[in-house]
C-alpha cells in the first residue's frame, strides 16, 4: 500500500451512524486516543477499479459514552463495579479531501489511521500549494500553511480578521503574518521590495516592533524553530507619529517611544492641491447630506486658486495661509461672504451653514495635521521607505483617524494604480474596519477599502483587516477576502452568517478560543484549521523591549519558562 | 429409505414465540424431598445474618444464557409428512464483578432442532448447527435448546478464567444436574414451587435484607442444598425481595454455609432498583446487564429471519 500504511490503525468506521462522503464516525481502538484537529486517513476499495480511492479527513467533534447503560445514574453502578458497560470514544470527522476524486462514504468498518508527513500534506491540500507560508502550529506541533497565490493576488488576496478585543489577538496574528510573509522566503526575489503598512490603533502595541521580546522563552523560540522562522523582531521598521498639538515645530507625539518617531502632517498646499477636503467629511452619514456639493465645490476651487508660498503654506485669494485655521476662515469667507461663490449656485443658505458647522469643528481635531507654518515639510511628509510603516493615530479624535487612515490609503493606492505594476506587494493592516467600512452608508474611506478590496488584487495592495464583529462590516470587503481568520468570538457573533464558512463545531470553538489560537479558513480547504501562533518575538510594550532605555539590568524580570502561553498574550491587547 | 429424510423445509409464517413456553424453566420441578432440618431443627429456624466472620468474596463471577427461537420450520420428510423444528440462537456470557464488572466471555451459537436426521441450515447469519431432539413437539425442542444454552454457560463459565477460592460463582436460573459448573451457586428469582412448610416460610417472610433463611435439603432427580435470602426491602407482599439460591450437594454442608453467608453478605450490592428493572429487585444489575449484551450478540431479529427464509428457500436436500 501506500506511504501512510506505516503509521497504525488508530480506529474503525462506525456503522451506528451514518457515514457520508463529508461526515462521519470514527470508533477509537483501546488504547489509541484522537484529539480534535488530529488528520485522519482511510482507504476504499471499489469494486471493478484497481486503485483504491483514499479518503483524508480531519476530527471535528468527539464523544465518550457508556455502551451498555440506559441511566444516567448507571455510571456509578457501573463505577462501583455492579453493571458492566464498555466506554467507547468516537471522533466526528470531516471529509477534506478525496483522491481521486470519487465521491463514495467510507464503509463502515473501514481502518483509519493517523495522516502523517506527506499524507497530512494531502490532506490539507499543502502538497499541491507551490509557493506556501506557514500561518501557524497545530495542536499536534505540525506546521499549517496557507497558499501564497491566494495572499499575494496570484490566485486571490486579501485576508480578514474577526473577533472580540482583548482576547482574539487580532493585531497580534496580523503581525505575524506579516513576520511569516516577510521571513520564511516564500515570496522570492519579491520579499525585499515588499512592504506594509499598519495603523497602530490602540495604545502602544505597535510601536516596538522594531525591539526583540525580552519575555521570549525558550519553549516559544522553540515555535518559532519549528515553523522555520526566525525569532526576531522586524528589521526595517519606520514609525510614524502625529505632532504634538501646539507644538510650532511638530514634534511627534508619541507616549513611551521617543526614539526613532517621525512626525507626519500634511502642508496646507498638498491639503488643496491633493483635494484632501472631502476626507474631513468622512462620517458615514455625510454622504447623504445636502452640503457635500459644497464640499465638493470647495475642494475643486482650493485645487484651483490656492498658489504655493514656500513651506507649505498657500495663498488663496489674495490671503496667505500658514495655519488649518487661517485656511478655513478663508473658506468661510468665500461661501458665506457676499462676494463668494464657492458654495456653487442655487445653494440655500443652511446648507453652507451646515458645511461652515462641520468645517469649524473640524478645525480642532486636524489643525495640526493640516499646516504650512514648519520649515522643511518634505520630512514629515508620509513617505514610506522601510519594510514596514507603523502609522500611530491612536491618539488622534475619530475624525483625525478617519482623515489620516483616508488620506493615506487614497495616496498609497493611487500610486499603485499610477505605476500599473502588482510587484512590489503593499500590504496594508486596518483594524477596526467597522469604523471605516460600516455596512450601512456611504463614505471616502469605504469608498477607497472598497476599491482596495476589489481591485487591489491586481495592483498588489493587500488588505488585511480586522474587526470585532464581521457582520458590521461591508459584505464585499468581507467577500474578497481569501483568507478568513477568526480568533475568540462573542457567541451571540458566532453565530451570524457571517461565519458560515465555520462548521457548526468550530463557531463553537470560536467562543472558548484563547489568545494565540485562531481558527482559518481558505479556499483550497474545505475546512477551517484550527491553529496556534507564537507568542511575538518583537516587544509589544516598552517593558518588553530589550536594549530598551529601562531595560538597563540586563535581563529583568523575565517570563518564566512555566507560564503559559495565555499569561503571555495576557494584556496584549487585540 | 428414512421415511424422515429431509426432503423440504418452510418457515411456519406465525410469529416464531406462538404457542411456545415462554417462561419456566424445566427444571424447577416440584420437589419430591425437602428436608428443611439440614442446618437448624426445622422448628429452630431463624432468620440468619451474616457474622463477623463471614467470608465476603471479592470477586462474584455472574453466568447467564439467552435464547430466542428465530422461526418455526416445517421439515417435510421423504414419506411427505411435515414435523416441526425450530431455529434458535442462544448465548451465555460471564460477568465478572471485582473493582469493576467485566464481561469477561461470551459465546453465541445457533441451533436447528427438530428429529434426527435434521439437517445444518448455513445462512449469512451464521451456521444453524442440526440438534437432534427425540420428538417434535414444542415443549421437547425447547428443552433441547435449553440443555445446548446450559452447555454453552458451562463452556463459558470455564473460560472466564481461573477464579480460585476467593470467587463467588453465580449461575442464573436453578442448577441443572446434567450440566455442572464446579462450585457455582443457582440464582432462582421466581418461586412457583412452595418447598417448605408453613412455619419455616413464616422465617423466610420475616427475613431481613441481607438475611438468609438455614440451608435446607431438596431432592428431586438429584439432591442440592438450598436456602432463600433477602436482596433489599422489597414493597407488595412478603416475599417480595426474596430469591432462592441452590449448591451442590457434595460440596458439604460447612462449604455450603460458607457459601450461604456469603450470597447474603454480596448479593444486595448488585440488587436493581424497580425504575430501572421490571423484575427488580431480583434481577441482579450484572445479569440484567450480561443478558443485554448478549441479546445483543444474537443479532438483529429481522436480518436473522430474513437470512433464515433465503437459506429456506435456497434449500436443496
Amino acid at each position: 500500500m501506500s506511504e501512510h500504511s506505516s503509521s497504525p490503525p488508530i480506529g474503525r468506521v462506525i456503522g451506528t451512524d451514518p457515514a457520508t462522503p463529508l461526515e462521519f464516525w470514527v470508533a477509537v481502538s483501546e488504547g489509541c486516543f484522537l484529539q480534535l484537529d488530529d488528520v485522519l486517513v482511510l482507504e476504499r476499495k471499489l469494486p471493478g477499479r484497481g486503485e483504491p480511492v483514499r479518503i483524508y479527513g480531519m476530527v471535528a467533534d468527539l464523544r465518550a459514552r457508556h455502551e451498555g447503560a440506559r441511566f444516567d445514574s448507571d455510571v456509578f453502578l457501573i463505577e462501583d463495579g455492579v453493571l458492566p458497560a464498555q466506554v467507547t470514544e468516537a471522533a466526528r470527522v470531516l471529509a477534506t479531501r478525496f483522491e481521486p476524486e470519487v465521491f463514495v462514504a467510507p464503509v463502515p468498518g473501514e481502518v483509519v489511521r493517523k495522516a502523517t508527513g506527506e499524507a497530512r500534506d494531502q490532506a490539507l491540500f499543502f502538497d499541491g500549494m507551490k509557493r506556501k507560508v506557514p500561518v501557524g502550529l497545530s495542536r499536534d506541533g505540525e506546521i499549517v500553511h496557507a497558499n501564497i497565490e491566494f495572499i499575494d493576488g496570484t490566485r486571490g488576496a486579501h485576508v480578514n480578521i474577526s473577533g472580540i478585543s482583548g482576547v482574539a489577538t487580532k493585531t497580534s496574528y496580523a503581525v505575524f503574518l506579516l513576520h511569516s510573509l516577510f521571513t520564511s522566503g516564500q515570496l522570492g526575489e519579491a520579499a525585499v521590495n515588499t512592504k506594509a503598512l499598519i495603523f497602530n490603533v490602540k495604545g502602544e502595541d505597535l510601536l516596538f516592533l522594531d525591539r526583540a521580546n525580552r519575555n521570549l522563552d525558550g519553549e516559544q523560540q522553540a515555535r518559532y524553530t519549528a515553523l522555520g522562522l526566525p525569532a526576531q523582531p522586524f528589521t526595517s521598521v519606520e514609525l510614524w507619529a502625529p505632532p504634538r498639538p501646539g507644538d510650532p515645530s511638530a514634534a511627534p507625539r508619541t507616549g513611551s517611544r521617543s526614539d526613532g518617531v517621525t512626525s507626519f502632517f500634511w502642508t496646507l498646499e498638498e491639503f488643496c492641491r491633493d483635494e484632501l477636503l472631502p476626507f474631513l467629511f468622512a462620517d458615514a452619514d455625510d454622504e447623504r447630506q445636502q452640503y457635500t456639493i459644497v464640499v465638493h465645490n470647495v475642494t475643486a476651487k482650493l485645487r484651483r486658486e490656492a498658489r504655493p508660498v514656500g513651506d507649505g503654506g498657500v495663498r488663496v485669494g489674495g490671503v496667505t495661509c500658514r495655519t488649518f485655521e487661517q485656511l478655513i476662515e478663508v473658506i468661510s469667507d468665500r461661501v458665506e461672504g457676499e462676494e463668494g461663490d464657492w458654495a456653487g449656485r442655487a445653494i440655500g443658505g443652511g446648507t453652507v451653514n451646515a458645511f461652515v458647522r462641520r468645517l469649524h469643528a473640524a478645525r480642532k481635531d486636524v489643525q495640526h495635521l493640516v499646516r504650512g507654518d514648519v520649515p522643511n515639510p518634505g520630512k514629515h511628509r508620509l513617505d514610506f521607505q522601510a519594510q514596514l510603516a507603523v502609522v500611530d493615530i491612536a491618539k488622534l479624535s475619530r475624525r483625525a483617524q478617519r482623515f489620516v487612515v483616508g488620506v493615506v490609503l487614497r495616496r498609497t493606492f493611487q500610486h499603485k494604480e499610477d505605476t500599473g505594476a502588482r510587484e512590489p506587494l503593499l500590504f496594508v493592516v486596518l483594524d477596526e474596519l467597522n469604523k471605516y467600512a460600516p455596512r450601512e452608508g456611504r463614505s471616502p474611506i469605504k469608498e477607497i477599502l472598497l476599491d482596495i478590496a476589489e481591485r487591489g488584487r491586481s495592483l498588489g495592495v493587500i488588505l488585511i483587516g480586522a474587526q470585532q464583529t464581521a457582520s458590521e462590516v461591508e459584505r464585499r470587503i468581507i467577500a474578497n477576502s481569501s483568507l478568513r481568520v477568526v480568533g475568540r468570538l462573542d457567541s451571540a457573533e458566532a453565530g451570524r452568517p457571517e461565519y458560515a464558512f465555520l462548521p457548526p463545531a468550530h463557531r463553537q470553538r470560536a467562543t472558548i478560543s484563547k489568545p494565540g489560537t485562531m481558527i482559518l479558513s481558505q479556499p483550497e480547504l474545505p475546512v477551517p484549521l484550527v491553529l496556534e501562533f507564537p507568542f511575538p518575538a518583537w516587544a509589544t510594550r516598552p517593558d518588553e523591549a530589550a536594549g530598551a532605555e529601562s531595560a538597563g539590568d540586563g535581563d529583568g524580570p523575565g517570563v518564566g519558562s512555566g507560564s503559559s502561553v495565555a499569561d503571555l498574550f495576557e494584556g496584549l491587547g487585540e | 429409505m428414512n421415511p424422515r429424510q429431509v426432503a423440504g423445509l418452510a418457515i411456519e409464517g406465525w410469529s416464531p414465540e406462538y404457542g411456545t413456553p415462554v417462561e419456566g424453566d424445566p427444571d424447577e420441578a416440584p420437589a419430591a424431598h425437602v428436608d428443611a432440618g439440614a442446618e437448624v431443627p426445622e422448628d429452630e429456624w431463624r432468620p440468619l445474618g451474616p457474622g463477623p466472620d463471614t467470608w465476603v468474596p471479592g470477586c462474584v463471577d455472574f453466568v447467564d444464557g439467552v435464547r430466542r427461537i428465530e422461526a418455526r420450520i416445517w421439515i417435510t420428510g421423504a414419506d411427505g409428512d411435515a414435523r416441526l423444528g425450530i431455529c434458535a440462537s442462544y448465548a451465555a456470557g460471564v460477568v465478572r464483578c471485582d473493582r469493576r464488572a467485566d464481561i469477561r466471555a461470551v459465546d453465541v451459537g445457533r441451533g436447528f432442532f427438530g428429529l434426527a436426521p435434521v439437517p445444518d441450515l448455513v445462512t449469512r447469519a451464521g451456521n444453524f448447527a442440526g440438534c437432534p431432539v427425540s420428538e417434535d413437539d414444542i415443549q421437547q425442542l425447547v428443552n433441547g435448546l435449553q440443555e445446548r444454552m446450559g452447555q454453552l454457560e458451562v463452556k463459558v463459565a470455564g473460560a472466564g478464567g481461573p477464579v480460585g477460592s476467593e470467587a463467588l460463582i453465580i449461575l442464573d436460573g436453578p442448577l441443572r444436574g446434567g450440566q455442572r459448573i464446579p462450585g457455582a451457586i443457582g440464582y432462582v428469582k421466581s418461586h412457583r414451587v412452595q418447598y417448605l412448610a408453613a412455619a419455616p416460610r413464616a422465617v423466610v417472610a420475616s427475613l431481613a435484607p441481607g438475611q438468609r433463611s438455614p440451608v435446607f435439603l431438596l431432592q428431586t432427580k438429584w439432591t442440592r442444598f438450598s436456602w432463600y435470602m433477602r436482596l433489599s426491602e422489597a414493597a407488595g407482599h412478603p416475599w417480595a425481595g426474596i430469591v432462592r439460591c441452590e449448591a451442590w450437594s457434595e460440596s458439604g454442608l460447612e462449604r455450603v454455609r460458607k457459601l450461604a453467608d456469603a450470597t447474603a453478605a454480596a448479593l444486595p450490592k448488585f440488587a436493581s432498583e424497580p425504575h430501572k428493572d421490571d423484575r427488580a429487585p431480583q434481577n441482579l444489575y450484572p445479569i440484567a446487564g450480561l443478558e443485554r449484551e448478549l441479546r445483543r450478540r444474537l443479532g438483529d431479529r429481522g436480518m436473522v429471519l430474513r437470512a433464515l427464509q433465503r437459506a429456506v428457500a435456497g434449500f436443496r436436500p
